[in-house]
């Protein structure tokens, strides 16, 4: 799973290039325009490794913070193929960030630097997890339609410039599509099921649908764009063009349920663009800033996963070893 | 053959599975390192799939109730497992001597089932014997790194092994059927189980510098086997079942 | 705080420590090789982080092999490897250009027919 990391634009905005190499800048460029990958070794801008630690880091937060909302249910899945499919689906979660620490490492940043700076609130994970899974509804909704956009976000990214990264996300959008259409299976259970099983369906619909608008950024018009991160292949697609997509794949998906989303808004228009209400970006930034439902305790989980798990580490580490940084 | 006898042992076994599998799900997410948590995690997942394979051969050979049936709308006096297999996940350094514990019986379990008069068990303990021999595997290099790391973590493994060891006796727990399944062909026993699960252990705790500690009989915990179980079981079995008690009759 | 979640009210989370967390247990980096099936080339796919050889090989089973077929891993510490700097990648430049390790660079049909039709007359 994975949610919006997308830049902040004012970060972009500072891009400063003065001090580069001119020469190596231009080579650089040059072979991102050809359309070759960068490599951990290879010669990069320091602002293009900055911001695409920043990225790859946040990214890796929010898979291991992203286990936590469908954990809740781990315990209560309701017969074997639901209970296997969960629990190895939140073991993804985690399997995810394991590969996404590890693109992150080739930057320069250890793994527990970046825990570190997770727990100590200095570094960010994605919105959509501080919202909690109320039933076990959630968990399919959370399966089928956060997965889902977490797809179109993270296909997007697998076509950018820097290797390590495009190499992980192509491993974790082939374990997606397995959170996809157990997600969706579940999904089509519950709304082809009892009264009972289509309440709390749409039920959670209805709550998940505001942090499925808020998950991909603000709007384009709010936000600086950066041409310097689209022509490094940083960013890839707008924030616009991102939530569009994601709404032309799955809102049919849904509509062909005979479920609705809370919006009387929504809807596509002739030109092949979505339509909705202000899903209250006001909200969005509260949530990012520590006043979601879930931030406090998906904080505290992981501060306990990582001290509840110190001594093992500590027994396990060996004094001699330096720190080395993966190859790839 | 004895059906009675051949079904209390499969339920035995499933019942153990099934519960130490879900307390081991428990760590997804929150295990002490990323590649652990993985490591850990696909173990639970083998378990609660050799319970499932189990209920299987109950309802398809021995005319028992579906897999999800037996494991979801089952009240807990029906349920088999030893008390071991229901206690709470702890910390990890009690996670882990469960794990060493349970899974080298079971491990040994399923070697002595490779040779039962009932077939469906020899094919099951064939298909899973790689599974588990990745279980053991894994258990026993993190005792032996564990119980020789550092001091804390050397006290912490011991003393979480004299906290578990009279739990895992209770694994060993006969039941009423003992000798008529000995008899039969189906399973040597639970004595010689216990026998060959002592020597394996000894070893490889030695090699971890911890030791076994002394445990009077009357310390064991029994009762699991008989449908008595610890004040945990309960709990569990409500947390499990809450989404499909909500409606029993719907599919989910 | 109340959880939602029934494994996280079981943890004892008044337990964390108050202020900033700091964590330095590094453990060794393993680059892992897999090998899909017998007779296909074991395939870089990735690092794990494990005390030593055996534990970065039970490690890398489940974070690389959890889905689909393997034959084998190998593990191999990351400091153990050794590359060309990337500025030494123009050593490679003018091999592609090197026809005559090609077998496409031997043509010789063209010769055969001629040969052939010169025969004929």
């Amino acid at each position: 799973m994975y949610g919006n990391t997308s830049l902040t634009e004012e970060e972009a905005k500072r891009l400063n290039l003065t001090e580069e190499d001119p020469i190596k800048l231009a080579e650089f460029e040059d072979r991102i325009t050809r359309g070759e990958k960068i490599e951990p070794g290879d010669w990069m801008p320091k602002e293009y490794r900055k911001q695409l630690l920043r990225m790859i880091e946040q990214h890796a937060h929010s898979e291991i913070v992203g286990a936590l909302p469908e954990g809740t249910w781990i315990t209560r899945a309701p017969n074997f193929r639901r209970k296997l499919a969960l629990i190895a689906k939140v073991q993804d979660e985690i399997g995810h960030g394991q590969l996404l620490y590890s693109a992150a490492e080739t930057l320069g940043k250890t793994r527990e630097q970046m825990l570190e700076d997770l727990l100590n609130g200095k570094s960010k994970y994605s919105n959509v997890f501080n919202y909690p899974a109320l039933t076990w509804a959630d968990v399919a909704v959370i399966g089928f339609l956060v997965d889902g956009a977490a797809i179109v976000n993270q296909v997007i990214n697998s076509k950018g410039s820097y290797g390590p990264y495009c190499r992980a996300l192509e491993r974790i959008c082939y374990e997606e599509s397995f959170h996809l259409k157990q997600g969706h299976d579940n999904v089509v259970y519950l709304a082809t099921g009892t009264k009972h099983q289509r309440a709390i369906l749409q039920d959670a619909i209805n709550r998940w649908y505001r942090p499925l608008l808020h998950f991909f950024g603000p709007p384009d018009r709010n936000s600086q764009h950066s041409e310097k991160l689209m022509k490094w292949k940083v960013k890839l697609a707008s924030n616009d063009d991102m939530r569009n997509q994601f709404l032309d794949q799955y809102v049919p998906k849904i509509w062909e349920l005979d479920l609705t989303f809370p919006d009387p808004n929504l809807k596509k228009n002739d030109d092949g663009i979505w339509e909705f209400s202000d899903p209250d970006w006001d909200e969005f930034k509260r949530v990012i800033n520590g006043g979601g439902p879930c931030n406090a305790e998906r904080l505290e989980v992981r501060k306990y996963a990582e001290e509840a798990g110190r001594w093992v580490r500590n027994a396990l580490m060996s004094k001699n070893e330096k720190y080395v940084m993966p190859m790839a | 053959m004895n059906n009675e006898g051949l079904k209390d042992l499969l339920y035995k076994m499933a019942d153990d599975a099934l519960i130490i599998g879900h307390r081991n799900s428990e760590w997804t997410g929150i295990g002490p390192m990323l590649e652990e948590d993985l490591a850990f995690s696909s173990m639970a997942q083998d378990k609660i799939g050799h319970a499932q394979a189990l209920y299987k051969i109950l309802h398809e050979i021995l005319g028992e109730e579906d897999p999800d049936k037996i494991a979801f709308l089952r009240e807990e006096k029906k349920f088999k497992c030893c008390h071991f297999t229901e206690l709470p996940i702890g910390e990890y350094d009690f996670s882990l001597v469960r794990h060493f514990l349970f899974d080298h019986a079971e491990a040994l379990r399923y070697e002595m089932l490779a040779q039962s008069s009932f077939q469906p068990i020899v094919l099951l303990a064939k298909k899973i014997k790689g599974e588990i021999k990745y279980h053991t595997m894994h258990s026993d290099s993190f005792l032996k790194q564990l119980g020789t790391g550092n001091e804390e973590s050397h006290a912490r493994m011991q003393s979480a092994l004299n906290y578990a060891f009279p739990f895992a006796l209770g694994i060993f727990e006969k039941s009423e059927f003992e000798n008529e399944i000995i008899a039969d062909g189906i399973f040597a026993g639970e004595e010689e189980l216990k026998k060959r699960w002592l020597e394996k252990i000894a070893t490889i705790i030695a090699a971890a510098t911890l030791k076994l500690p002394h445990v009077d009989e009357s310390k064991i915990a029994y009762g699991g086997r008989k449908g008595f179980h610890s004040e945990y079981l309960k709990p569990l079995l409500d947390e499990m079942c809450e989404v499909v008690r909500t409606d029993p009759e719907a599919e989910w | 705080m109340s959880s939602l979640d029934p494994r996280i009210k079981r943890l004892d989370l008044k337990k964390t420590e108050e202020g900033e967390v700091h964590t330095n247990t590094h453990l060794i980096t393993w680059e892992v090789f897999h090998q899909e099936k017998r007779g296909k080339q074991p395939m870089h796919v990735g690092a794990v982080h494990a005390s030593n050889p055996e534990m970065a090989l039970l490690m890398a089973k489940e974070t690389f092999g959890r889905r689909g077929k393997t034959t084998n891993l190998w593990v191999v510490k990351s400091s153990d490897v050794y590359t060309f700097p990337t500025e030494d990648e123009d050593m490679f430049e003018t091999t592609p250009e090197k026809m005559f390790r090609d077998p496409a660079y031997y043509k010789v049909r063209d010769r055969i027919e001629k040969f052939q039709n010169k025969q004929k007359v």
